[in-house]
């Protein structure tokens, strides 16, 4: 038997990167998913790969948290209670203040804070989920190190740490925890489309970044242990998993 | 030298005003609230001036600041005080509670930033400051919002010290705890929601006079803390440690 034998798992952006690695991982360790992505290409790689597999697989659009509702109540149904909830939806953002205006901010600020927040209020519903629920979203360095252009970003990361700690200090009494993961450079398409706008090959944050560029299994592997019973006394906590990044 | 401080009817924003004027600097105070304070209708010096609009409505900013503005004038730095605060369980944090959050504490705060800190706007050396909250910090049950809000702020003010740095204008904000100023209006709504009454005592060095806030946030806008910048400067008597 897996790890996760017939554990329901909700992963948010699960397409592409970390999201998809953990997919695979909870898939082999016999979890029953239930995997978001948001575009039409992700939709079809989220199918492909996984709905023969019995996983449930939907789409819905963090740009806008208030479709949120109607778009996980139509997915769910009574017999689905939840064990985990991983977060992997995060917008990028680049821009000198300059030029970031407010619809800019806004959009990011929702994606990142108001729709995580919203997925974490309609999971938390009475009868939706399994005492012992572990929920997790992916934040980044950026939220603690300031650089030039990640304001917004860098804010929204920030955000979701702080909703964190006020969450779990609310959930423990319905036995739920609630974590952020404070992830830094991770090589992923992400990463590898951000390398290719940059004029240097250097990136100078793996300089500070001693143990080198992280893999999506890196990362999954601190995920599976924050999913597990294993981590039962961790809660409230912004968990780095930055190879000595912030260190 | 020349402020902008912006309020929203807080007496944060009041006390920096007088200990701004009273430092002979020149201060524009742009508040959502139309009607000034008696004490302030007293206060009639030509170095202040006063200005009213509702910028939460963030895109009235950019043509309100024109009035306000007029070109040529350049100011030294400014400060956000405004902002709202709130408690509700996560049950009832709906998006457009969030929403209107992140509006007041980070979208018009970063408005007000991107336009005042325009070349032609703000002098070289110049300091920005936000009043931030320990609540960005500390995690309250009941305050998910707010706490995102602050924690948002402190995090956006990092990104502009790393790219105002090139001409030597500074950004920090205040991490404050419970300062007499709030204690009017959101400690007693807090306190039924969350017993912050506790919370308060935890506040070793007891409530921080509005005055004394003030004073830190003329000290950080002053030339004395030019080397002081992208930091979120702790004022909680004593909070965090206990
Ligand atoms: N990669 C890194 O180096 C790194 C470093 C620090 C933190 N992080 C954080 O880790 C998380 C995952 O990053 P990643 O690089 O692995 O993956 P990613 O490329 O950021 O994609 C993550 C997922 O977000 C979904 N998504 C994009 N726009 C969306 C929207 N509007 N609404 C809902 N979902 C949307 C994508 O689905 P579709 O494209 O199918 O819509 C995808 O499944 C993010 O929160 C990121 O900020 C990553």
């Amino acid at each position: 038997m897996g790890k996760f034998e017939n554990k329901y798992i909700l992963i948010t952006g699960a397409s592409k990167g970390i999201g998809f690695t953990l997919a695979e991982n909870l898939d082999n360790l016999g979890a029953k998913l239930i995997l978001h992505a948001s575009s039409e290409d992700g939709i079809n790689k989220l199918t492909e790969s996984f709905a023969n597999k019995g996983h449930l697989i939907f789409r819905a659009d963090f740009s806008d948290p208030l479709s949120l509702e109607e778009a996980w109540q139509s997915q769910i149904n009574q017999d689905i209670k939840l064990d985990g909830f991983v977060n992997c939806v995060g917008l990028r953002s680049r821009r000198p203040l300059n030029l970031l205006k407010p619809a800019h901010v806004m959009n990011i600020l929702h994606a990142n804070v108001a729709s995580f927040i919203e997925m974490c209020r309609l999971v938390c519903r009475k009868n939706g989920f399994n005492p012992g629920l572990s929920i997790i979203t992916i934040s980044s360095i950026a939220a603690h190190s300031g650089g030039p252009g990640v304001t917004a970003y860098a804010a929204s990361k920030a955000a979701t740490e702080a909703a964190v700690r006020c969450m779990s200090k609310e959930l423990f009494k319905k036995e739920v925890r609630v974590n952020s993961l404070v992830c830094g450079q991770v090589n992923t398409e992400a990463y590898s489309d951000l390398m290719e706008t940059k004029a240097s090959a250097d990136d100078v944050i793996l300089e500070r970044q001693y143990l080198g560029l992280g893999s999506t299994q890196n990362i999954t592997d601190i995920l599976l242990f924050l999913l597990g019973k294993e981590s039962c006394f961790i809660t409230g906590s912004s968990i780095p998993a930055d190879g000595g990044y912030l260190s | 030298m020349m402020y902008c401080i912006i309020n929203d009817g807080g007496d944060t924003g009041y006390c920096i005003v007088e200990q701004l004027v009273q430092l002979n600097h020149e201060v524009i105070l742009i508040d959502r609230k139309d009607q000034l304070p008696d004490s302030f209708i007293k206060m009639k010096s030509n170095r202040f001036s006063f200005y009213s609009f509702d910028f939460y409505q963030t895109h009235l900013i950019e043509s309100e600041l024109k009035n306000i503005l007029l070109p040529g004038k350049k100011i030294n730095g400014f400060v956000y005080s405004a902002g709202i605060g709130g408690v509700r369980p996560l049950a009832l944090t709906s998006t457009t509670f969030v929403s209107e959050m992140m509006n007041a504490n980070l979208y018009a705060f970063l408005e007000f930033a991107r336009l005042l800190s325009k070349k032609t706007r703000l002098e070289i050396g110049g300091s920005i400051v936000a009043i931030s909250s320990v609540s960005s910090i500390k995690g309250l049950k009941s305050k998910i919002a707010y706490s995102a809000s602050k924690a948002a702020l402190d995090a956006a003010i990092r990104g502009m010290a790393a790219e105002l740095a090139e001409r030597k204008i500074r950004v920090n904000s205040i991490r404050k705890g419970w300062v007499e100023a709030d204690l009017k209006h959101d400690f007693i709504q807090d306190n039924i929601a969350l017993s912050a009454q506790d919370d308060h005592a935890r506040q070793l060095l007891g409530t921080i006079g509005t005055a004394d806030l003030a004073k830190l946030v003329c000290f950080l806008l002053s030339d004395e803390s030019r080397f002081i910048s992208g930091t979120n400067v702790l004022l909680d008597g004593a909070y965090t440690i206990s």
